[in-house]
């Protein structure tokens, strides 16, 4: 159970949760420095989340929301569809989400990702039946995932202080900035008609729901069994945060040490 | 001719650049792939059983022989490890090596009726290697077939070899620990009375 809690943890309702993509094991990149410092949980997380205490109460009201209205409402969601519809509708979010995730590679400089996002998108919209099925993975192009708090990373911006909001989720200050842009660059936030408040609502409401679903045992489960839920959560999101920045390559050179403890040997 | 010179140039820079940025060769460290590949068989039957009791004792029997507890035990306490008592210290390490088998258990039951296999490794320095393993023959469609779970191998200065963590697509399990211990041995006063905070809380997880 936890391990499918390590896996999916960086999916959250509304935020912007991106899909987790490995590469093969064994490679190493260079990345900017700032991806290798200062994301990394720190002792106590004092440097991280200096608004500890409001965060924390944030986090109650979020998990009080949550035991009352989006669990219920996950659980009748799963109650009522197929696992196949599930999947269905969760590739058609992410098929809207395309065109965004497009500006950021661009704006990445990752121009190979770029292409693989262009292609996804016309070939799950066309015979992937509107983004329901996702045929490009069988073609051998995979998802992932951009959005603008990882461009800002890419560019050099710092996370920034540790941020947890009632159902907007776990966030930094630079990755809240980025979920707003993108909220800026949908364009139906910007269409003051009935119908696209209409959209918007049922469309945040799907995300938040198709989301929250394949969550309900994993979080149960870091919440039955850790001894700090809340100091737990952060620290399973800020790893599996700093995995998307790094687009899923492997990266293991920021990891604190802990062979190298030497003092640690001689209490052998 | 100078056009012919240009182009050499041309391409042995292109050829240099793209080297340079290209990643670099991934190393890898065959007697720690070697020794996790070992662990790994050791363990199959284990994760193979289908019944739990049988699993369970299996990972807590390779838990205890490989995983080095007391190193993981002192490295969740982050800063405060220098901060114990000779008491606490012994106190504090038996109750983690109980919580922590139960975790790696936990953790390794989700992989039951399926064998891991080492991929690769990487080499963060000659004491500190990363070993991966995949899931050998996923079943069709299951959730762990991309997954790539990591151990992170110690090497001690006489060369023995033991796991410090595991982790599973990059996100580690000694690293989480230690966030969640830190926190509570900081919002429970700190120090010495954190500490005890935390071993009273790692007794009551356990059922003591």
């Amino acid at each position: 159970m936890l391990l499918r809690v390590l896996s999916v943890i960086a999916f959250w309702p509304l935020a912007g949760a991106t899909h987790a993509q490995v590469s093969d094991p064994g490679d190493t990149e260079a990345f900017a420095e700032e991806l290798k410092r200062g994301e990394v949980e720190t002792a106590a997380g004092a440097e991280i989340d200096p608004w500890e205490g409001f965060n924390r109460k944030m986090f109650s009201v979020h998990n009080a929301l949550d035991d009352v209205l989006l669990v219920p409402a996950a659980k009748v969601y799963r109650a009522t569809t197929h696992k196949k519809q599930r999947k269905g509708i969760r590739n058609f979010l992410d098929n809207l989400r395309t065109p965004v995730i497009l500006l950021n590679d661009v704006l990445q400089g990752e121009f190979g990702r770029a292409g693989n996002t262009a292609s996804r998108f016309v070939i799950n919209t066309t015979i992937g039946f509107g983004g329901m099925g996702d045929p490009a993975e069988r073609l051998g192009i995979p998802q992932h995932s951009e959005d603008f708090g990882q461009t800002l990373a890419v560019w050099g911006v710092d996370p920034g202080p540790y941020l947890f909001l009632p159902l907007l989720g776990p966030t930094t200050v630079r990755d809240g900035v980025g979920a707003a842009m993108g909220v800026a660059a949908d364009p139906s936030i910007w269409i003051r008609t009935e119908a696209a408040q209409y959209y918007r609502f049922s469309h945040a409401g799907a995300v938040a729901l198709s989301r929250r679903e394949p969550l309900i045992e994993p979080l149960a489960d870091i919440r039955e069994n850790s001894l700090d839920y809340y100091a737990s959560f952060r620290s399973f999101y800020l790893q599996a945060r700093k995995r998307e920045i790094d687009n899923g390559r492997t990266n293991f050179e920021d990891l604190p040490d802990i062979g190298e403890f030497e003092e640690f040997d001689e209490l052998e | 001719m100078f056009l012919r010179i240009d182009m050499k140039c041309f391409a042995a820079a292109a050829m240099g650049f793209a080297a340079a940025i290209a990643a670099p060769p991934a190393l890898a460290d065959e007697a720690a792939e070697q020794y996790v590949a070992a662990i790994l068989l050791e363990a199959e039957p284990a994760l193979m059983s289908p019944d739990e009791a049988v699993r369970f004792n299996g990972i807590a029997r390779l838990v205890d022989k490989y995983v080095d507890m007391r190193r993981i035990g002192m490295f969740s306490l982050g800063q405060y490890a220098r901060q114990m008592t000779t008491a606490q210290r012994q106190e504090y390490l038996a109750l983690f090596e109980r919580y922590a088998t139960d975790i790696y258990q936990d953790i390794l039951s989700d992989y039951s009726g399926q064998a891991l296999k080492v991929v690769g490794s990487v080499v963060r320095s000659e004491r500190d290697i990363i070993v991966n393993s995949k899931v050998a023959d996923p079943r069709p469609g299951s959730e762990f077939a991309k997954v790539t779970v990591h151990w992170r191998v110690y090497r001690d200065r006489q060369g023995a070899m033991s796991i410090v963590d595991a982790g599973a697509d990059q996100i580690w399990l000694a690293i989480e620990q230690r966030g969640e211990f830190t926190s509570v041995i900081a919002n429970n006063g700190g120090g010495s009375q954190g500490i005890d905070v935390l071993i009273a809380e790692l007794r009551a997880r356990l059922g003591d």
